[in-house]
């Protein structure tokens, strides 16, 4: 298969790792009220985006995902109080860190989706998917053997 | 400086007749010319021993947390009642002492295990560089006579400025002087080129991605994985490191570049908030990693997002182990 064909009937695969309270849910009622989104995302359900270890999304990255979304509840909403809290920031500092090292920005992706929003998680799977798409098939980082 | 040296043999031998330390963690001159190595005091009289100069390289922080911890383990058989406990006095300059505030945030010993003997510091000459000026010709012997160097080879006497052979990291020091210290030796230090120390991250800021990337690649594809730069590293002081872990196993082991490079990001991560740039991980690099351009972009994003700098004061708290409801949401996506 050439480039070319390659990149034509490449699709980006997402890995959303996403919290069990909130977004989570969120996706739910996307599906429940028939919401469509681009299927490129594969959803890892986590207790707490507190709970993530950056390691998860490097790991992600290097085993081949094309994009990386974190979403948790809103500043305030955490189940468990502040876990989201600590995590925005080992997400800012790994976000800008990644982008240093060069492995493009818009591979990383951190948002907040309560379980009410499934229209906003709709939306943001449209636009991670579309960000992923703009900068193609993973290159860097990625596991070759 | 061979007055603090004085001071310091004189302190030295003081705690430890006085029974206020059980050991004296410092350095001694090397084996080899021009080196220094740390050493480790017991007995007053061996106080003459120890060195305070510009060839001490290595963060002695390291030694006291692994002195600390064996004594401590060694104790764990021991019926409670009959315990000791080991107070180590430590020569500790300005990133010293910052590791040391580290250790006794992450709770690995007590403010009461340790005296700490400050020393100011102007910086320590990188091998490296040294060896690069020479030409890679062996140093038979050397001596550092104020702000130069003489230096013996094979092919002559040279004479080196010290101030080009200093470490990167103590040219743009902020920290030279112990932060904290029970007993402090001459007066402190003055200031290194400070305002400077961020711009080789700001420079590395402006390539393009790709440049960045093919920078990053190149400086890990020499990495082989030796993990000195862990062992050396103060702050790396986990009993089973995640390189090691077979379960799950974190990062693979094969001759994958990516697994270097996956190994390289998570060490650097460790490093948030608690890489004080003591430089110990790049002089003990037997490939020349250039460790220090990563590293130091994580000191340049925690001091611009959250003012924080590792270890620069006991209070102030580690910048993961702490947060406000209200901070950096511009990196949160908005559909
Ligand atoms: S690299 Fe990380 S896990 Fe390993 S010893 Fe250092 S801090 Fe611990
Ligand atoms: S000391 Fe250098 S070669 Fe060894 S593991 Fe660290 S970066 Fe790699």
């Amino acid at each position: 298969m050439s480039e070319e064909q390659g990149k034509a009937t490449w699709d980006p695969k997402i890995i959303a790792i996403v919290c069990n309270w909130c977004t989570y849910a969120g996706a739910d009622l996307a599906g429940i009220s028939r919401i469509q989104y681009p299927p490129n995302v594969r959803i890892v359900r986590v207790p707490c985006t507190g709970r993530i270890n950056p390691f998860y999304i490097v790991r992600a990255l290097q085993e081949g995902a094309d994009g990386v979304l974190v979403s948790g509840c809103h500043p305030g909403e955490c189940h468990y109080l502040t876990g989201n809290l600590s995590a925005r920031r080992k997400f800012a500092m790994l976000k800008k860190f990644l982008d240093y090292i060069g492995v493009e920005s818009d591979r990383t992706t951190f948002t907040w989706c309560s379980a009410s929003e499934g229209e906003r998680f709709a939306k943001v799977v449209r636009g991670v998917t579309e960000k992923v798409r703009s900068v193609g098939p993973a290159r860097r980082l990625v596991k070759s053997l | 400086m061979e007055a603090i040296e004085r001071n310091l043999r004189e302190e030295a031998k003081r705690l430890l007749a006085e029974k206020k330390v059980d050991v004296i963690v410092g350095y001694e001159a090397g084996t080899l010319p021009l080196t220094a190595t740390p050493t480790f005091i017991t007995d007053p009289a061996e106080a003459e021993r120890l060195v305070w100069n510009p060839l001490c390289v290595h963060n002695l922080a390291k030694y006291v947390h692994d002195v600390i911890t064996q004594h401590r383990n060694s104790q764990k058989r021991v019926k409670p009642e009959s315990r000791t406990r080991k107070v180590v006095g430590v020569v500790a300059r300005g990133c010293t002492s910052r590791s040391i505030i580290l250790h006794l945030q992450e709770r690995q010993y007590g403010r009461e295990d340790i005296v700490i003997i400050g020393v100011p510091c102007q910086g320590y000459i990188d091998r490296k560089k040294l060896s690069v000026s020479l030409n890679g010709e062996e140093v038979l012997s050397g001596t550092i006579e104020g702000d130069e160097i003489k230096v013996m080879t094979g092919t002559g006497e040279k004479r080196l400025r010290l101030s080009d052979v200093l470490a990167d990291n103590c040219i743009t020091c902020r920290f030279n002087n112990p932060i904290i210290s029970d007993v402090s030796l001459g007066e402190p230090a003055s200031a290194m080129k400070a305002e400077e120390e961020f711009n080789e991250v700001n420079a590395f800021e402006q390539l393009s991605s790709d440049e960045r990337w093919a920078y990053f690649e190149k400086e890990m594809a020499k990495c082989i994985r030796c993990y000195a730069c862990r062992q050396a590293c103060p702050s790396c002081y986990c009993p089973e490191c995640f390189v090691e872990q077979s379960r799950p196993q974190w990062v693979g082991i094969g001759g994958d570049a990516s697994d270097t490079q996956v190994f390289q990001i998570m060490r650097i991560f460790h490093m948030v908030g608690r890489c004080v740039d003591c430089g110990s991980c790049i002089a003990v690099c037997p490939m020349g990693v250039d460790l220090r351009k990563f590293l130091k972009k994580l000191d340049k994003d925690a001091f611009e997002l959250f003012g924080s700098r590792a270890g620069s004061s006991l209070e102030d708290p580690p910048v993961l182990s702490t947060f406000k409801e209200h901070e950096c949401e511009d990196f949160i996506y908005n559909p």
